[in-house]
């Protein structure tokens, strides 16, 4: 049965969804996992965008240069770009590898230990507990992470521009006001809400399928990792259409 | 290992991050040292090429295809407002290869390949394999990390070259079905834009993307301790601290081609 993991995970999701609007809500798990995927990821996300923003200004300068001959643009071009494109994923790529991979390997750790048939012992829905926390902090977390720092990916930008380019501030402004404007901003938003929905979800499923030994968990959390990366780079084409074709 | 001079009680952290780099370069040099016999490893490094790169070809091909589309609708809407959709062949091509392509892909294996290897060293490290290597007289350098870290590199190496090829295929692709450019046209402006530079400059970022990725997942590996949760824990260090470094490769080697360009022109 080719299809069968397919409709395993369709009929996880729809629980665990459903989970996360059953009453008794647990406001303090939510701020742990909140703590884990904003806070405790906000520098490294903070310095590996920043590198890949000053990367994308000396590249499209490069580019310029070929097409109009001319370097006065690319702010606006690289701005665009980090707004509606890279903001979001690079968020969401450095966030399944580091908070992703510890959902799947907590999971599966406490799926072989027992803590799990415990949990339903003492009455309390698994999903709920552990999974519906993980997936609204990561919604809510990464669509605030991919927005404030592409904002700080974007003063980044100017500084590079004006180091490498030689673009005074006020000219960066004038490029990038005539390309990117706010809505931009809530395309990476909007991107990251959707992307942070779909890591718990993969990587709570990959742990929950974990059987056997200890081993198993090395196992779960890399095809955890491969496929949550895998899922955001296609759901971030389809993205990219439907705004490119609605907006 | 035997610098442990950094684990004694309140050890600051910016000197723990230096014990623990100068521990990295050691063993890279440690393993630096048998290149002279590549030859004797010849049919393990074979072998570790095959398995790596049948592992994850698949997973490789898809991204790469979807990277190269996305690419292409993000270069379509700026070049629309220019009204030079023709130029998009070029423009996507030669983005992705020079930046976005290696990068992204890079990311994709460092969760396949690095984590993979991480924990397959890992396992056999907590089980005790290690040692046993060790006292049967042999070296593990030599006989286990060597031979891993020659084929993660050439495999690296092998599909992120193939992932930006695939790119190509899907930003044409995309062009065809979202935008209504023909093949022709979007292969035509590929030469334009891309010159042996830019594919020198690829090779070479993946070459140290991929040099990096066995390098970091190898030394995590070998360093595992404290049993299964250990392995686990540590598969989760190498994604992270790979993808960190990945972008930081990245950037200093744009910045190293940019220098060298400038001094050529």
């Amino acid at each position: 049965m080719m299809w069968q993991p397919f409709f395993t995970f369709f009929s996880f999701a729809k629980d665990c969804i459903a989970d996360i609007f059953r009453p008794p809500f647990r406001t303090n798990l939510l701020f742990k996992e909140m703590e884990l995927i904003t806070y405790q990821s906000l520098p490294i996300v903070t310095l590996c965008l920043s590198f890949a923003a000053t990367v994308t200004i000396l590249e499209s300068s490069f580019h310029m240069k070929m097409v109009i001959g001319d370097d006065a643009l690319v702010p606006g071009f690289a701005a665009v770009l980090i707004l509606r494109e890279i903001g979001a994923i690079v968020t969401a790529l450095l966030i399944v590898a580091r908070a992703g991979a510890a959902m799947t390997a907590e999971i599966a750790l406490k799926l072989i230990t027992e803590q799990i048939d415990a949990l339903k012992m003492i009455g309390i829905r698994p999903y709920q507990f552990l999974v519906a926390p993980k997936i609204v902090a990561s919604s809510l977390g990464v669509a605030m992470l991919s927005m404030l720092v592409s904002i700080v990916a974007l003063v980044v930008c100017g500084v590079a521009s004006h180091i490498y380019l030689d673009l005074s501030p006020g000219l960066f402004l004038a490029a990038f006001h005539r390309f990117a404007n706010f809505n931009d901003l809530f395309v990476s938003g909007f991107k990251g809400f959707i992307f942070g929905f779909t890591i718990p979800l993969i990587c709570c499923f990959f742990g929950f399928q974990c059987r056997g030994g200890a081993e198993h968990v090395g196992k779960m959390t890399t095809r955890g990792v491969v496929m949550s990366s895998i899922v955001i780079i296609i759901l971030d084409f389809l993205l990219s259409a439907l705004i490119s074709h609605l907006f | 290992m035997s610098t442990r001079f950094y684990n004694d009680d309140n050890p600051s952290k910016i000197l723990l991050m230096l014990a623990n780099l100068g521990s990295a370069v050691i063993f890279l040099l440690k393993i630096l040292a048998h290149l002279g016999n590549l030859k004797l490893h010849q049919e393990d490094i074979f072998h570790q090429i095959w398995k790596i790169t049948l592992h994850s070809l698949g997973i490789i091909a898809l991204s790469g295809f979807f990277v190269g589309s996305i690419m292409a609708i993000q270069f379509s809407l700026q070049l629309k407002e220019f009204a030079a959709l023709s130029l998009l062949g070029g423009l996507a091509t030669s983005g992705t290869i020079r930046e976005l392509g290696p990068l992204l892909i890079a990311f994709m294996l460092s969760g396949r390949v690095g984590a993979y290897t991480t924990s397959e060293l890992g396992t056999m490290k907590v089980t005790d394999q290690i040692d046993a290597i060790r006292c049967l007289g042999a070296d593990p350098i030599k006989e286990i990390i060597f031979p891993r870290f020659i084929g993660i590199i050439c495999a690296s190496f092998f599909l992120l070259i193939f992932g930006v090829f695939t790119s190509i295929f899907g930003g044409m692709t995309a062009a065809a079905l979202l935008l209504q450019l023909s093949p022709q046209e979007y292969l035509r402006e590929i030469p334009r834009f891309l010159n042996l530079y830019s594919i020198l400059l690829s090779l070479f970022k993946v070459f140290v993307f991929s040099f990096c990725l066995a390098w970091i997942s190898t030394y995590i590996g070998y360093h595992t301790e404290g049993g299964a949760l250990g392995v686990g824990k540590n598969v989760v260090k190498t994604a992270a601290l790979s993808l960190s470094v990945i972008v930081f490769a990245d950037w200093v080697t744009s910045l190293v081609s940019e220098s060298i360009q400038l001094l050529f022109s």
